[in-house]
C-alpha cells in the first residue's frame, strides 16, 4: 500500500475508471433505445442533455450545484461502505446536519465570517453524527441490523424537520410564511458564491477538499487502515486486537457527520434557510454515486460530477425535447447494475462461460 | 349511531385499506428475508406492479389481466435482484436501490408515453365483494366483509404463508437457507435455488401488492403512488418478527398509525401533538422493535450475506 509508483497509480486509476465508463456507455445505449422507441431522437436528446450540463459556463455551474450534495453524501457512503458498514441513513443524517447548520446560522455571532461558516459546517457534522449515534450504538454494541435501523430513521428525520420548520408551531419555523421554512440565515453564515450570477457556492470546494482528505486518511494513515480492516477482514481485525465495537461506532459517526455536512452545505450555500423536504433523495442517490466510484473518495468527485450533470442536463432535455426527467433514474439504475455486475465479473473472468450457472465462488467484495 | 363509534369504524376501515396491499407484499419479502436475502427494492417492485396493473387493466378491460401483468412485472424485477444478489453475490442493498430507481424512472417514463392521454380516466379495478351472511353481522360485517377482493386475499395469504413456512418441508428449507446454509447444502439442496425461489415470490407478491394499491382504490396511476409502502413492508417484517402472519398484523398496526394521523385533526389531537409525530410513529416503533424494546427480535442469522459454499 505504501510502495507508491507512477505505474501502479496509473494502473489503479485505470482499474477504477474503465469499468464505470463501460457501464455508463451501456446504460446510455439502453436508455437511448428506450428513447427511440418512445418516438424521440436519442442523439438530439443526449445533445440537449450534454448542452444542459456542460455546454456553457452557466450549465457547468448548475452541474456544480447539483453535484455538491451528491459529492458530500457520496463521501459519507464511501466512508461507511468501504468499512463494511451499510449506513443507508444518509438522507436522515443530511436533514439533521441541515438543522444544526440552521441553528448556528440563525445566530448573529460576533465572529468573522470564516469562523461563523466553520461553525455552521461543524454544527452540520455534529448533528449528522448525533443522528447516527443511536443506530451506531445499537449496531456496534448490540448487533442490531443497521440497514433497517438507519433506513427507518430517515423518515423520522424528514418528519422532524417538517415539524421544526412548521410556520405555526415549529421552533425553527418562520411565522406566517406560506411554506414550511426557517427564517433566512444571517449574512455571515452564508457560503460565498464561486461564480457571479450563478448559485455555485463554496460547498463544492468543501466537498473536493474533504474527498482528498478522506482519501489520504483512509489509504495512508494507520487509523484509516484500522477502520477499513474491520470491513474487509473482520476476523483478522479482531485477531489483531482492534476493538470492533468502538471502531464500528466510529465509522458510523464519521459517516453520519459527513452526511451532516452535505445538509449544512445545502442550507448555508444554496437555500440560505431550512426548508421542509428540501432534499429530493440526495441521501439515496449518494449510494449510487459512491458505488459508481467503487467507494473511493477521489473517484466520488468524478461520479458525483456525472450524476450532477445528468440531473442538470435532464431539465434541459425535458424543456427542449420533451422527454421525462425520470429517464435519468433509468440511466442511473442501469449504471449501478452494470457497474456492480462488471466489478464481480471482472474478478471472475471464467464466469462469462458459465454466466447462467449458479455461482461456485463468492467474490472478494461481499456485503458492504 | 354514536359519533365516536362512527369515527372508530371509519378509522379501522381506513387502516385495513392501507394495510392490505402492504400485507400482500410483505408475505413474499418475509420468505426472501428468511432465506437470507434482503430486498430494499420492494418499494420499486410495488411501484412497477401498481403501474402495470393499471396498464394491463386499461388495455384489456380486465382486472385479472391487470393483476397478472403486475405480478409478472414484479417477478421480472425480482429476477434482476436474484441474479445480482445470488448468482453474482453482489451487495444486496445496492441492487435493491437500483431497482427502486429503475422503477421510478420506468413508471414515470412509460406512464407519460403510454397513458399520458388518459388524464384521470379510471380503469376497471377491484370490485367490492360482500361475503354472504357474514357481511350482515352488525359492525364487524360492515368492516371486514364488505371489502374489495384484494383485502380478502390479504386476510388469507399471510396465514397460508405462515403455514407453509412452519409446517412444510419447503418452508423448513427456506428457514434453513437463512440460518444454516451449509446444512442445506449438506442435505444435497441448492441454497441458490431456494433463494431464487423466495426472491421470485417476493417479486410476485410485491407486484400483487402494487396492483392492490392502484387497482384497489384510485384506479389511476400517479407518480410514485406507492409512497414508501415498500419501506413499511421492511418495517412490518421486523415488528412481525419474520413470521408471515404476525407481519400481516404488523401491517395492520402501521395502517392504523397511518390512518390515525389523517384523522387526528377531527379528534383535536393535533393541538396537543403535531401530526408529524404521528407520522414518525411506525418508524420509531420499528426501531424500538429492532432494539429489542418490543419483545425479543432475532433476525435470520445470514440475512444480507451472500452464500459462499467454500467458506464452510
Amino acid at each position: 500500500m505504501n510502495s507508491w509508483s507512477l505505474k501502479g497509480a496509473l494502473q489503479k486509476a485505470k482499474d477504477i475508471i474503465v469499468g464505470p465508463i463501460i457501464a455508463i456507455a451501456l446504460a446510455l445505449l439502453l436508455a437511448g433505445i428506450l428513447i427511440y422507441f418512445s418516438g424521440y431522437e436519442p442523439l438530439a436528446a443526449y445533445g440537449a442533455l450534454f448542452k444542459g450540463s456542460v455546454g456553457n459556463i452557466n450549465s457547468l455551474a448548475v452541474t456544480g450545484v447539483r453535484m455538491t450534495p451528491l459529492l458530500l453524501g457520496g463521501l459519507a457512503v464511501a466512508m461507511s461502505f468501504s468499512c463494511g458498514v451499510s449506513n443507508i441513513g444518509i438522507e436522515g443524517q443530511l436533514y439533521l446536519g441541515a438543522v444544526g447548520a440552521t441553528i448556528v446560522g440563525l445566530m448573529p455571532l460576533p465572529v468573522p465570517q470564516w469562523l461563523h461558516l466553520l461553525l455552521v459546517l461543524a454544527a452540520g457534522f455534529v448533528f449528522g453524527a448525533l443522528w447516527a449515534t443511536v443506530p451506531g450504538y445499537l449496531y456496534a454494541y448490540k448487533g442490531v441490523n443497521e440497514v433497517v435501523l438507519t433506513l427507518m430513521l430517515n423518515y423520522v428525520a424528514i418528519y422532524l424537520v417538517s415539524y421544526l420548520t412548521n410556520t405555526v408551531y415549529g421552533p425553527l419555523g418562520e411565522k406566517g410564511a406560506s411554506y414550511s421554512q426557517s427564517p433566512e440565515l444571517v449574512s455571515t453564515a452564508r457560503l460565498p458564491i464561486l461564480l457571479k450570477g450563478s448559485s455555485l457556492h463554496v460547498g463544492l470546494l468543501v466537498g473536493i477538499v474533504l474527498a482528498i482528505a478522506l482519501y489520504i486518511f483512509m489509504n495512508h494513515t494507520s487509523s484509516g487502515f484500522r477502520l477499513r480492516m474491520v470491513g474487509f477482514n473482520p476476523h483478522a481485525a479482531e485477531y489483531a486486537g482492534i476493538p470492533m465495537e468502538r471502531t464500528r461506532m466510529q465509522i458510523m459517526l464519521l459517516s453520519g457527520g459527513l452526511a451532516g455536512i452535505a445538509g449544512a452545505s445545502e442550507v448555508a450555500g444554496l437555500f440560505h434557510r431550512l426548508y421542509a423536504n428540501f432534499s429530493p433523495g440526495y441521501g439515496f442517490d449518494a449510494i449510487a454515486v459512491s458505488l459508481l466510484a467503487g467507494n473511493n473518495p477521489l473517484a466520488v468527485i468524478l461520479s458525483s460530477a456525472f450524476y450532477g450533470a445528468l440531473r442538470a442536463g435532464a431539465t434541459r432535455m425535458q424543456q427542449v425535447i420533451g422527454i421525462e426527467v425520470s429517464i435519468v433514474f433509468i440511466i442511473q439504475a442501469f449504471t449501478i447494475l452494470f457497474v456492480t455486475a462488471g466489478t464481480v465479473l471482472s474478478h471472475r473472468p471464467s464466469v462469462i462461460k458459465k454466466l447462467f450457472r449458479f455461482s461456485k465462488k463468492s467474490p472478494a467484495e461481499g456485503r458492504g | 349511531m354514536h359519533g365516536n363509534l362512527i369515527f372508530i369504524l371509519d378509522w379501522l376501515a381506513a387502516s385495513i385499506r392501507y394495510a392490505a396491499p402492504v400485507a400482500l407484499a410483505s408475505v413474499g419479502s418475509v420468505y426472501s428475508e428468511r432465506s437470507g436475502i434482503f430486498n430494499i427494492g420492494i418499494e420499486g417492485m410495488m411501484l412497477i406492479g401498481a403501474f402495470f396493473g393499471i396498464l394491463g387493466s386499461y388495455y384489456t378491460d380486465s382486472v385479472l389481466v391487470g393483476v397478472m401483468a403486475a405480478m409478472l412485472a414484479g417477478l421480472l424485477c425480482s429476477l434482476i435482484h436474484a441474479y445480482m444478489s445470488v448468482t453474482l453475490s453482489a451487495n444486496q442493498i445496492i441492487s435493491g436501490q437500483a431497482i427502486n430507481l429503475l422503477a421510478v424512472g420506468i413508471t414515470n417514463f412509460l406512464n407519460r408515453a403510454l397513458l399520458g392521454h388518459l388524464s384521470g380516466v379510471r380503469v376497471p379495478g377491484f370490485a367490492v365483494i360482500k361475503i354472504p351472511l357474514l357481511h350482515k353481522i352488525p359492525i364487524v360485517g360492515q368492516l371486514f366483509f364488505q371489502q374489495t377482493a384484494h383485502v380478502y386475499l390479504a386476510y388469507l395469504i399471510p396465514i397460508i404463508g405462515a403455514w407453509i413456512l412452519y409446517r412444510t418441508t419447503w418452508g423448513l428449507n427456506v428457514r434453513a437457507a437463512g440460518e444454516h446454509p451449509q446444512a442445506v447444502r449438506s442435505a444435497g439442496l441448492s441454497v441458490e435455488r431456494i433463494r431464487y425461489a423466495t426472491i421470485a415470490l417476493s417479486g410476485l407478491m410485491a407486484g400483487l401488492g402494487g396492483a392492490a394499491v392502484s387497482l384497489g382504490e384510485v384506479r389511476i396511476f400517479t407518480q410514485e403512488m406507492t409512497g414508501g409502502r415498500g419501506f413499511v413492508v421492511l418495517a412490518a417484517i421486523v415488528v412481525g418478527k419474520w413470521n408471515p402472519a404476525l407481519t400481516g398484523l404488523a401491517c395492520l398496526l402501521f395502517g392504523g398509525a397511518s390512518a390515525l394521523q389523517t384523522r387526528a385533526q377531527t379528534l383535536g389531537a393535533l393541538d396537543i401533538i403535531p401530526h408529524q409525530f404521528y407520522n414518525m410513529l411506525p418508524y420509531l416503533l420499528t426501531c424500538a422493535a429492532l432494539a429489542g424494546f418490543v419483545g425479543r427480535t432475532v433476525q435470520p442469522e445470514k440475512l444480507g450475506e451472500p452464500y459462499d459454499p467454500e467458506q464452510d
